[in-house]
């Protein structure tokens, strides 16, 4: 099991964020791994929840169209959660700071890199809708700001430990792009403790594959 | 682009300046054998402001709830099992419980607790079945405490015959 989890988690590596998905702070003690694949990078982040307010993480990022790779110790704040009977809410900041490397003999060298931003999100079982972005500076890498918003539906409602399925939407917003706005329809999988996301991205044909396992 | 950052942080500290401050207020876990006021909670009033009047019936959901409403345990063999062996049925609502990550962490939570014989979250019902060993024993503030840790709030909680439905 734990060799098919390992696969499917680095096989988007190959292929190809990111700004950074579901759930990223846990219950206390939890530990997540979380990979994401977008029109731009992939990256792998392990993080872990001390406390239910935070959680701590190291994450590799590869961005493919230019050549450089991020290792980042990588914070994430709950700074709000609402919750109600048939819908939660959550407010978080995200951060992190290390270093950019140049990767494919990209000769750039090294420089220190940090990027910030923020994640909402809301969902009761059937609706979802959420928003992140991140401002990165890798340092002589450049620099970017990338924000996408989310919305999507569960065609039926499965019961605890059941595959649910959700339908989305990701509008993904990039103004230094050369094509700044793009849009990705996708299909989620949710089943105990795997979620897995499956899309394409219109206008540029690029995958998106985002896998996040929580131990 | 950095001007777009910037008004996303500013709105951002307009936004949690409250929020971080509320967070602060954590329940105590007393009174909770009240039913939550509405359907609706802030996580700053959740534990505090409780008026008494009945959960109304989750929608699509009946086998595990009372004609009343309110979620009564939900039986598995695990449970099952434990109830045999003499433990003690507990049942609590749970507030934000919307997928499996969040059955997970409260699975994790409480099974972790050497008291608990038995433990199974509802989504359906969004409510937390517990079976504690027969000498096992859990204050309400604790199981307060243990659903914070899991990142949730509890609403109420029944144990004995109110968790099992069972009418006086």
């Amino acid at each position: 099991m734990n060799r098919i989890v390992w696969a499917v988690a680095l096989l988007p590596l190959l292929l190809n964020s990111n700004i950074s998905t579901a759930r990223p702070v846990s219950y206390t003690g939890g530990l997540t791994l979380i990979e994401e694949s977008d029109r731009q990078s992939t990256s792998l982040l392990v993080h872990f929840t001390p406390a239910h307010q935070w959680s701590i993480g190291l994450r590799g990022e590869h961005n493919r169209n230019q050549d450089y790779a991020l290792y980042t110790l990588h914070p994430t704040w709950l700074a709000k959660r609402w919750f109600g009977k048939n819908h939660q809410g959550n407010l978080y900041l995200h951060g992190g700071v290390g270093v950019a490397t140049g990767v494919n003999g990209n000769p750039l060298g090294e420089d220190i890199a940090a990027h910030g931003g923020v994640m909402a999100d809301w969902e009761t079982r059937s609706l979802f809708a959420s928003y992140r972005s991140r401002y990165l500076d890798a340092g002589h890498f450049g620099a970017q700001f990338a924000h996408a918003a989310r919305a999507g539906f569960a065609p039926y409602i499965g019961k605890t430990g059941d595959l649910h399925t959700w339908l989305m939407l990701e509008i993904d917003h990039r103004p230094s792009e050369r094509i700044s706005m793009t849009a990705t329809p996708l299909i989620r999988f949710f089943k105990g403790p795997v979620l897995l996301e499956v899309g394409y991205t219109l206008s540029i044909n690029q995958p998106l594959i985002n896998f996040t396992y929580r131990l | 682009m950095k001007p777009l950052f910037m008004i996303s942080v500013m709105t951002l500290n307009l936004l949690i300046t409250p929020a971080a401050v509320s967070e602060d207020h954590a329940q105590s876990g007393e009174h909770l054998h009240q039913d939550v006021s509405a359907n609706e909670s802030d996580s700053s009033h959740d534990m505090q402001h409780h008026q008494s009047h009945s959960v109304h019936p989750v929608e699509g959901e009946s086998d595990a709830t009372e004609p009343d409403g309110q979620a009564t345990l939900t039986r598995t063999d695990e449970i099952d099992r434990a109830l045999a062996e003499g433990g003690s049925p507990i049942v609590a609502d749970v507030l934000g419980v919307v997928c499996d990550f969040c059955a997970i962490a409260m699975n994790k939570i409480f099974g972790s607790q050497p008291e608990v014989a038995a433990v199974y979250v509802d989504l359906d019902t969004k409510a937390l079945s517990l079976v504690l060993s027969p000498s096992g024993s859990l204050s309400d503030a604790k199981i307060a405490d243990l659903a914070v840790q899991a990142g949730y709030r509890i609403a109420a909680i029944r144990r004995d015959e109110a968790a099992l439905g069972i009418s006086l």
